[in-house]
């Protein structure tokens, strides 16, 4: 069937769609991806018994298609990087796809959050050297940032050794999520393609 | 009864289209470096060499980011090519690395594959068995 006009019109729509749903990406990347589902809709036009239509419907959404490639990009760049903030997005995403993401996002939560709490408090102490510090006595062992509520015999012992060593556990937690993450990533590096009841390979 | 009975069903149903969807997505990857085994070929072709030479229906909107991540990865190489249709067409093509990938890839498919295959060979058999009595 020879595509009309209006076919042409509804290949435009879909191809502008999907580069405005590549947004996070770069411009020579997201110009690629509509290259060449351009030139994959036209070869389609060219064989007998395809139409515009069917190649769109197999195509799926843009929406979708664009989330394809930027979930794996996402994925990649997270597994390679070490920017927290890029592995919050990663792990956020998998929540959002069930429990084992969903655990993978608090597990992410935790460690940035002692890590980054650590961090805070060694950065606090030299302002507030009262209020932060590790008190030990008996029966108590607490760190971090308080209003002064402790008395004999229960007393701060670290003094301004509290910041190198909050310093040092605070980026090994950081250290320690992030790492265990790539790992995780890089070991499944998955959520690609799946099947669909009728046979076609989707992506989830 | 009945009413009680379908949402289980159902729910089996879906437990066991996830099951075969989750063993088919892990073997696309290799599917797609495999096409490419015997020379290079662009998008609609590896798509259509599924279809021809597997059971691997592949909706179009699937294969494309597969390719650009196996390509990312430094599996596969690409080139855009002008055609006598009047269009380029982006060709892939294995790199050596895309190569070893695959061999190690195949390798392990195909132990796998046999020792699951004597794992459940009593269960086909039953199968066929109980096929067999119902033809009679």
């Amino acid at each position: 069937m020879n595509p009309t006009q209006e076919h042409w019109l509804q290949v435009d729509n879909y191809l502008s769609k999907l580069r405005k749903s590549l947004p996070h990406m770069p411009v020579e990347d997201r110009e690629e991806i509509v290259r060449e589902i351009s030139a994959h809709i036209r070869e389609c036009t060219q064989e007998p018994h395809n139409s515009i239509d069917n190649t769109l419907k197999r195509l799926g959404s843009p929406e979708r298609l664009a989330s394809r490639y930027g979930h794996d990009r996402l994925m990649r760049r997270a597994s390679r990087g070490f920017s927290p903030v890029l592995i919050l997005r990663v792990t956020l995403a998998l929540a959002r796809r069930g429990a084992e993401g969903f655990a993978l996002f608090l597990g992410a939560l935790v460690g940035y959050g002692m890590g980054g709490g650590l961090v805070l408090t060694a950065i606090l102490k030299p302002i507030f050297p009262r209020n932060v510090g590790l008190w030990m006595g008996p029966g108590v062992f607490d760190f971090g940032f308080h209003v002064p509520r402790y008395s004999d015999p229960v007393h701060e012992v670290l003094g301004h050794w509290y910041i190198p060593i909050a310093l040092g556990v605070g980026y090994f937690f950081i250290w320690l999520t992030t790492s265990g993450i790539r790992w995780y990533l890089r070991r499944t590096r998955q959520r690609g393609p799946l099947f669909t009841g009728r046979g076609l390979v989707q992506t989830v | 009864m009945k009413l009680k009975t379908e949402p289980v069903d159902l729910e089996k149903n879906q437990s066991a289209e996830r099951w075969e969807q989750q063993m088919r997505k892990g073997a696309l990857e290799m599917a797609a470096l495999a096409s490419l085994w015997s020379g290079q070929l662009y998008g609609l072709e590896i798509i259509r060499r599924f279809e021809d030479s597997s059971q691997l229906a592949v909706a179009e909107g699937t294969i494309y980011p597969i390719l650009a991540r196996l390509k990312s990865e430094g599996l596969l190489a690409s080139e855009w090519v002008e055609a006598e249709a009047g269009h380029p067409r982006k060709y892939y093509w294995l790199t050596s690395a895309g190569r070893t990938r695959l061999q190690h890839m195949a390798g392990t498919w195909t132990e796998f594959s046999r020792e699951l295959a004597r794992l459940i060979k009593p269960v086909i058999t039953a199968q066929k068995e109980k096929e067999e009595e119902v033809t009679k």
